[in-house]
């Protein structure tokens, strides 16, 4: 399958890979997994006082379009507040990356991992 | 009448415990018997017939060679058609996952790739255990699906292991 030129761009210099310490009482960890797949990706996010996202990292392991989405989203997450991280859709993922329709899914990971880590971070400082 | 069971065609009761040898033997005699090449002489109709006959045959094959398949399938025919494409949130095992991946990076040579096959093989081996235990038993069909679905993560691992094998033996 051909991909897009952004897709390339990031499968090939993907950008804040890497990890955090989970324990980090300001480090959320969202970890989800496509099963049919076999996709696993971690993205994790670092927040400071004012809830604003001072640094994101992830890593994947699956297909280009996975690691190139989960990528993005770091891209993105960096310096929004969660309120406005958990408004990043997969569509927006999807459209910036040019997927096709059968890689639409690797998008939805990458938002359900950016969930996960925002819910993460909220569960240890008991906002929710 | 609907499509008969895979499992039926090849004359079995459904269950997770399968000899795949045997299923081997079925399927290339039944293939044998209905294959398109044995009515080119018979009606359009026929014809047809076993076109869909051999494509049912192979799916069927297909899916329950493959464990993960076998038991997605199992699920389904019990009443429980589970989504293929999902997020899973099953942290504790996707971490693992995730370290195996990085572990199977760093191997180098075919010893410790043949150290790490048989350490998939096992943790495959206790989930067909956990997954036959379970499937049948409407209360606990949670537990089954994620079962089936760790089953999913695994395989694909096994087929990065044979990859990875592959490019040690050139």
């Amino acid at each position: 399958m051909a991909y897009s030129e952004k897709v390339i761009d990031h499968y090939e210099n993907p950008r804040n890979v890497g990890k955090m310490d989970a324990e980090d009482p300001d480090v959320g960890t969202g970890m989800v997994g496509a099963p049919a797949c076999g996709d696993v990706m971690r993205l994790q996010i670092k927040v400071n006082e004012q809830g604003v996202i001072e640094d994101a990292k992830f890593k994947t392991y699956g297909c280009g379009s996975a690691i190139a989405s989960s990528s993005l989203a770091t891209e993105w997450m960096k310096g929004k507040t969660l309120d406005e991280a958990e408004t990043i859709k997969n569509t927006q993922l999807a459209e910036e990356l040019a997927l096709p329709p059968v890689k639409i899914h690797c998008s939805v990971l990458a938002e359900d991992a950016i969930k996960a880590a925002v819910r993460d971070y909220k569960q240890k400082k008991g906002l929710i | 009448m609907g499509t008969p069971c895979h499992f039926a065609l090849f004359n079995l009761q459904p269950g997770f415990r399968l000899d795949l040898e045997q299923l081997a033997v079925r399927y290339r005699e039944l293939a044998r018997e209905v294959h398109p090449d044995r009515f080119a002489d018979a009606s359009e109709r026929e014809q047809r017939v076993a076109l869909e006959n051999s494509a049912a045959l192979n799916d069927a094959y297909q899916t329950l060679r493959s464990a993960p398949r076998r038991a997605r399938y199992l699920l389904a025919i019990s009443g429980h058609e589970v989504p293929q494409e999902v997020t899973v949130h099953d942290p504790a095992f996707l971490l693992q996952q995730m370290e195996l991946r990085e572990e199977l990076e760093e191997l180098t040579d075919l010893d410790g790739v043949a150290v790490f096959k048989k350490r998939l093989k096992l943790a495959q081996d206790t989930l067909f255990e956990e997954f036959a235990a379970c499937w049948d038993d409407a209360a606990q069909r949670e537990q089954a699906e994620r079962l089936m679905r760790r089953m999913q993560f695994l395989d694909k691992l096994a087929q990065e292991v044979r990859q990875l094998e592959e490019r040690l033996d050139d």
